[in-house]
């Protein structure tokens, strides 16, 4: 029962904020003054940027991590928060060409931010092509986790090389100050946590689901 | 000292393969030889391209018929079980990528040796050539597909699609490099001085150094057979 219980946190906790992030991202928080209603989905853009990159830094370390202990938990770790990177940064990339359109009148720019996803997106979705194609499990660990540590140490080179080019993605967030009225930073607190909490919850229930797809896997070679 | 001498040993033993069967070198100046005279097809009979397009168009042919020599130099190795040889004989797997790395940069630097003039013959009309500031670039972008590639193809090498994996796996990681390379190639075919070539030839240098760094590191966890 218990263990029930504790499954069900998070999966709980994200649909309570969830539907909270919803209200007060059409209730709550005011219309931009320029932008207006289109304005709303940098809500959204924002934690979906924000734990897709928390996603692809996971697999990072885990890769190390299987790469020193060589245990089955953490290729589990890595092979779930790629997938869900994955599945995150394309949300980030539909709701970004969704915002461009109306406000830079183009889906898509070579802008170093844009660039940066994009190539991500590219090199972790080819991990997961990778991981299709091998079937033994220790070989196909050792490669995903060899391409996630190349393909996280890739990012700040993209992104360095793409500012050759102009910018002109907006900076909300500086070092100095939050470009950000009271009732929108609370909103785009409560959409973070929110996206937060639904992360953790589907990263376990994926870790665990890659946990016991390996063990039946290793029933089946155990019979034959 | 000792570890040069088993880096010359295996570069000898490839590039004497290659020279006997010469299978790889071959396909790729003729698979490059064969793109460019499609682009130049496709882009018009008869219309002269700017800089930026024609650099482009030479970097789309080295790039794509430097796959085909990479996904040799591995599968290579495995058809015979080579690699469980050259694992077991007195050779570190760092020595390995460093060899299999120079093979591949002196395979490229072949196939441009015919690639570029005959860029040139069917491009070059209105493109000015300056070997002095066209080198660097070739030379960096080599070293940066050679090691990044060599490390690309021991991973694809031990899957099932070898072939089709390669350059999945690999031109998401190169493209930096290669972004960097056409605007630096641009500048030459423009007949820009050095200097102005400088702001890109530096991340080229860097993205080799690092990859270079990573390639040797994280070589050994890829060619391991357990």
């Amino acid at each position: 029962m218990s263990a029930l219980n504790r499954s069900t946190i998070f999966p709980g906790l994200s649909a309570l904020l969830i539907s909270a992030a919803i209200g007060m991202v059409f209730f709550y928080a005011p219309l931009e003054k320029t932008m207006g209603s289109v304005q709303k989905i940098f809500y959204f853009h924002l934690p979906l940027a924000l734990t897709a990159f928390l996603s692809f830094f996971v697999a990072f370390i885990s890769g190390i991590m299987y790469l020193r202990s060589r245990k089955r938990i953490w290729d589990a770790r890595l092979a779930s928060s790629v997938e869900i990177g994955v599945v995150l940064t394309t949300l980030v990339l539909i709701t970004g060409s969704l915002w461009g359109k109306p406000i830079w009148n183009t889906y898509w720019t070579w802008d170093p931010r844009l660039t940066t996803s994009l190539i991500l997106w590219f090199i972790f979705a080819s991990c997961l092509i990778l991981r299709s194609a091998v079937d033994d499990e220790g070989k196909r660990a050792t490669y995903s986790a060899v391409l996630a540590i190349v393909g996280f140490i890739d990012v700040p080179i993209v992104f360095l090389s793409a500012r050759l080019w102009r910018s002109i993605h907006p900076t909300v967030i500086r070092a100095d100050s939050i470009g950000l009225e009271f009732s929108m930073l609370m909103t785009l607190l409560v959409c973070m946590a929110a996206m937060l909490a639904f992360w953790v919850g589907l990263y376990k229930f994926r870790v665990s689901l890659q946990l016991q797809e390996a063990e039946v896997n290793d029933l089946i070679n155990q019979k034959r | 000292m000792k570890s040069l001498r088993q880096i010359r040993f295996l570069l000898d033993k490839d590039l004497r393969i290659e020279l006997r069967k010469k299978e790889s070198l071959v396909s790729m100046a003729f698979f490059g030889a064969l793109i460019l005279v499609m682009l130049n097809i496709s882009s018009g009979i008869g219309r002269q391209v700017d800089a930026e397009t024609g650099a482009g168009i030479l970097w789309v042919a080295i790039i794509f018929s430097s796959v085909l020599g990479l996904g040799r130099v591995f599968s290579r190795e495995k058809e015979n079980g080579c690699v469980a040889a050259l694992l077991i004989s007195p050779v570190t797997p760092g020595e390995i990528f460093v060899a299999k790395t120079l093979v591949n940069f002196t395979l490229m630097l072949l196939s441009e040796l015919v690639l570029v003039p005959v860029f040139y013959v069917l491009f070059g009309a209105q493109l000015s050539f300056s070997l002095l500031t066209l080198l660097p670039v070739l030379l960096l972008v080599n070293l940066g597909f050679s090691t990044t590639g060599t490390l690309i193809s021991a991973i694809s090498a031990g899957t099932r699609r070898n072939e089709v994996l390669l350059p999945i796996l690999l031109f998401p990681l190169i493209l930096p490099l290669t972004a960097l390379a056409v605007k630096a190639t641009a500048a030459t075919m423009a007949a820009k001085p050095f200097a102005e070539l400088l702001p890109q030839l530096e991340p080229m240098f860097a993205f080799c150094v690092i990859f270079s760094a990573v390639g040797y590191l994280l070589f050994p966890f890829t060619i391991r057979e357990d």
